[in-house]
């Protein structure tokens, strides 16, 4: 299934078996080679094709899906035949289900052919120049250098046909130096886009900033959040609170807040495929065309996302976040995740703040309450004292019981520059921000 | 299959120092139900092969769905190019440790074949148990079925040939009471999806699910009623299942081998059981022992072999309350010139094997539940976990538990919600002064234990019976 042709081929297989069925094909094909480092030598390094295939049989508002990854004619008329199966012994659903019909598509996932092309050696000597340049000065480099290419494909009885193909590079770092830390995130699509230079020097700046660490005492404080602590925070705050079957359930805050400002005005999320900086992704896994979906507009609190089997079942708009069938008790996610850049650099963010913590990094991040949408979790890899407007010292790891909603009410100061951070489905893009409102509620030793 | 990956197999054996296949083929059920009705029912099947070599001294993998003999083949040749990329940074050769040759073959013992219950029986306990939970409040129910039967051929260039069919069952119900401005979850038998085991439809028989649907719909309605946990110091007793959880995370990742040498802190993060603290460290007090055992019948990780064709088995991790050993590969065991305690596993054959916890167990003590509670004069009873977070030295941890109860002189009261616990695991180990007796213990299946990129999730368990911690920061979540 590595081009649309083959697509289309794969899919009339599955029609001429399932002649008096209507069904849905998922299809995804990816060729993935990860490079992984610690102590400054690869010690993983690993690469895998796959091919996933999942035929979702509909029939009188019956519903039975079957998942393989190989599709040569035995096993694939092999698993048709259970899935006929199982949709006969399914009971029907407490709604009509229905097909989407066709569809059109306004973007595609970003492609580089040099990243479907890199080799694990192109990783191997980037990654040895890094471990170079941080020795020099005494430190140790941990991390991980993904390469991908994949393909994805989502057709229906009715006509519906969306194919697309995309890369991904990944790549991740830590470096140490005794208690000494620092960490980079670098996504794209495009591997000519990645300067191993850059990464190497911005890591050691902050690392060598973050030594002789000092205590603080727990308590609310104002913080400056980096792209990758925000996107962090907003990840869980999309997986908890922006998911339309929540909303539609009664347990979203979007519940008792829909239509409200209670953010300021400065403040908009979205889901948003159309993004610039984003990596798209064009269409659902039933076939909707993405589209975009406002959370929070100008500090008004909008909607959530919602997958098809909600949207069907509460007689609301799919939004294009339908995610894979063994996926559908859940709901819909946030797939390109987007925060509203803001008019403020990040010097001039620091600058501003007489006294404050700038926090580069999260760790086990984790939902407390989702009403409040009360996130635990901890500092680390560079977190640091501000005064009269510069980072005096580095401290160290702290633990967060806060409130994004309190958090966000309380934003002051947002970035005009925004990254591409890591996001639960897709990526998420956002600014560094900063808040009045973030609480620590205890330390660690380190 | 076996024959096939022996013919790479000799077609490496001249290129590397060391070399094993896997082939891994998944059968899989997974069934989830909400207010009575069917929301998901999906089977699905997976194979592949997965090669890893050792080659001028450092390691290669790759690994492919596609298993005709020149994919193989191909697959064979990128992990040898990968090998010689990976050798580009390279301290010292990769060396591994001693490991006898095995030829065996295990199979989970099972009663009842999960593929041979028909998916209507299963359907219609999910069914029935998710309707019956729909009272006062509880406007959601979820119940979900799940079972796993995986075939393995692992061989390799010293010569072990092991083939294991592991059989896995589990499930779980869940209410949800829903208010203005509030809901509050109970499940059954354990958060996050239930209870799992290396066992057979018996295990879901056994639980008893329509049985403690109405308890479980009657706790949730009280939830959302109930006030919020007190703030404060209190004595606490965690119940086995939240237990679990604890031994989990504070326990089961810091022993492992691989993140105390620091090959997952980029990005799991690393220990504070650093090798100086091996025999010399006290990480709890004389109460607590805690064991790896991969050969508990019926645990979620008990398998005949690990991925490197170590067999299972029993160690001590922590004696009580002594810091003795760790979880290992053969590659990490050599540099403590140890033999592997047989804890590498792999999730699937495109991935490689990684320490990881097999069954790691508290031992229980000899308290009876009604001596533990009853020496407490004012505390709480935590169970079933709501939230878990941890520092990346596995220290300040954070927990958050679906109910407590109070202890008040000894006894159980009333119900709070949102209650969160907190603490740093030495000094909280240390604060055990009594585990109840092996009548209360039970091995709780975690399905989803996540370490390694490309991330792994790892079917683990954990031995436990409720015990009793000192002066213990409590409060609830906002």
């Amino acid at each position: 299934m590595k081009d649309m042709n083959s697509g289309k081929k794969l899919v009339n297989k599955v029609k001429n078996i399932l002649k008096n069925y209507d069904f849905e094909i998922i299809a995804s094909e990816s060729r993935s080679e990860l490079t992984r480092f610690a102590e400054s030598y690869i010690h993983q390094n690993v690469a895998e094709s796959d091919l996933n295939l999942t035929v979702k049989i509909i029939n009188e508002d019956r519903i039975g899906a079957v998942q393989m990854n190989s599709i040569d004619e035995n096993t694939l008329l092999k698993n048709i035949e259970k899935a006929i199966e199982v949709n006969k012994i399914t009971p029907k659903l407490d709604y009509h289900y229905h097909l989407v019909t066709p569809q059109s598509y306004k973007i595609k996932s970003k492609y580089s052919t040099d990243t479907a092309n890199f080799t694990p050696l192109n990783r191997a000597q980037l990654v040895s120049q890094l471990i170079k340049g941080v020795n020099k000065r005494g430190y140790e480099a941990a991390g991980a250098f993904k390469t991908e290419e994949s393909t994805l494909m989502v057709a229906n009885s009715e006509g519906v046909f969306a194919f697309d193909r995309g890369t991904k590079v990944d790549f991740n770092c830590v470096i140490t130096r005794d208690n000494s830390t620092a960490h980079t995130l670098f996504i794209d699509s495009d591997i000519n886009n990645f300067n191993i230079e850059k990464i190497t020097d911005e890591l050691l700046a902050t690392a060598l900033k973050n030594v002789e660490q000092i205590e603080i005492e727990p308590g609310v404080y104002t913080v400056i959040l980096s792209p990758e602590a925000v996107a962090e925070i907003l990840n869980h705050t999309g997986y908890t609170a922006f998911n339309g079957k929540t909303v539609m359930e009664g347990k979203s805050f979007i519940c008792n807040n829909q239509g409200k400002r209670i953010f300021p005005e400065t403040i908009t999320m979205s889901d948003d495929p159309f993004d610039e900086l984003t990596m798209p992704i064009p269409f659902d896994l039933v076939g909707y065309p993405r589209e975009k979906t406002y959370f929070i507009k100008d500090g008004i609190v909008k909607d959530g996302v919602y997958d098809h089997l909600t949207a069907l079942k509460y007689n609301r708009k799919c939004t294009g976040n339908t995610l894979s069938p063994e996926q559908a008790s859940f709901g819909a996610l946030p797939f390109n995740l987007v925060m509203r850049e803001g008019d403020s650099t990040i010097d001039e963010m620091i600058s501003g703040t007489n006294k404050g913590i700038y926090i580069s990094r999260l760790h086990y991040v984790n939902i407390l309450n989702p009403m409040s949408i009360q996130l635990t979790g901890m500092t680390r890899d560079g977190t640091f004292l501000i005064e009269d407007g510069k980072q005096v010292k580095a401290i160290k790891n702290m633990r967060f019981n806060t409130s994004v909603v309190d958090m966000l009410k309380a934003v002051d100061m947002i970035s005009k520059e925004r990254q591409i951070e890591e996001g639960f489905v897709g990526p998420t893009v956002v600014p560094y921000l900063r808040t009045n409102h973030f609480t620590f509620s205890s330390k660690t030793s380190f | 299959m076996k024959k096939t990956l022996k013919n790479i197999l000799d077609w490496l054996e001249t290129k590397v120092s060391y070399a094993d296949l896997r082939f891994v083929q998944t059968e899989e059920e997974n069934i989830d139900v909400e207010n009575g009705i069917l929301s998901s029912y999906n089977v699905s099947t997976n194979r592949g092969v997965g090669i890893r070599v050792l080659a001028n001294g450092a390691w290669g993998f790759a690994a492919s769905n596609n298993l005709d003999k020149i994919s193989l083949q191909e697959t064979a040749a990128k992990a040898l190019d990968i090998a010689r990329a990976s050798a580009l940074t390279k301290k010292e050769d990769i060396r591994l440790a001693y490991e006898d040759k095995h030829i065996d073959t295990y199979i989970t013992p099972i009663v009842k074949n999960p593929f041979q219950i028909s998916p209507s029986e299963k359907i219609d306990l999910l069914v029935r148990s998710t309707k019956t939970m729909l009272k006062d409040k509880v406007k959601k129910s979820e119940g979900s079925l799940n079972f796993y039967m995986t075939h393995k051929i692992f061989i390799s260039s010293e010569g072990s040939e092991i083939e294991q069919t592991i059989f896995e069952s589990g499930g779980g119900i869940a209410a949800y009471a829903i208010g203005e401005g509030d809901f509050q979850k109970r499940s059954y038998p354990s958060s996050f999806g239930g209870d799992y085991a290396t066992r057979g439809y018996e295990f879901i028989e056994e639980m008893n699910l329509l049985e403690n649907a109405e308890r479980v719909t009657e706790e949730a309605n009280q939830l959302l009623a109930a006030p919020p946990a007190p703030e404060g110091i209190r004595d606490i007793v965690l119940g086995g299942s939240q237990l679990a959880l604890q031994v989990h995370e504070s326990c089961g990742h810091p022993v492992e081998l691989d993140r105390v040498l620091g090959k997952e802190i980029s990005f799991a993060g690393g220990s504070f059981l650093t090798l100086d603290k091996l025999n010399h460290f006290t990480y709890g007090s004389p109460e607590v022992t805690i064991v790896a055992d991969a050969t508990v019948p019926g645990g979620l990780g008990t398998f005949g072999y690990d991925d490197e064709g170590v067999p299972a088995s029993k160690s001590f991790l922590v004696n009580k309350g002594k810091f003795v050993g760790y979880l290992t590969s053969r590659e990490d065991a050599f540099k403590l010139g140890l033999k592997s305690n047989g804890a590498a596993r792999a999730e699937n054959w495109n991935r490689i094997p990684l320490v990881r916890m097999t069954n790691i167990n508290l031992l229980p003590g000899n308290l009876e539940l009604d001596k533990l509670i009853g020496d407490i004069k004012e505390g709480l009873y935590l169970d079933d976990n709501k939230s878990w977070s941890i520092d990346d030295k596995r220290l300040n941890f954070q927990f958050g538990t679906e109910i407590a109860r109070e202890i008040k002189n000894g006894k159980l009261g009333k119900i709070y919600k949102n209650a969160v616990y907190q603490g740093i695991t030495p000094e909280f180990w240390k604060s055990c002064d009594g585990i109840s007796s092996e009548k209360y213990w039970h091995v709780w299946g975690v399905p989803n234990c996540g370490k390694g990129q490309p991330e792994q999730a790892m079917h683990v368990a954990h031995g436990t019976s409720p015990a009793r911690f000192r002066k213990v920061k409590v409060g609830a979540s906002k």
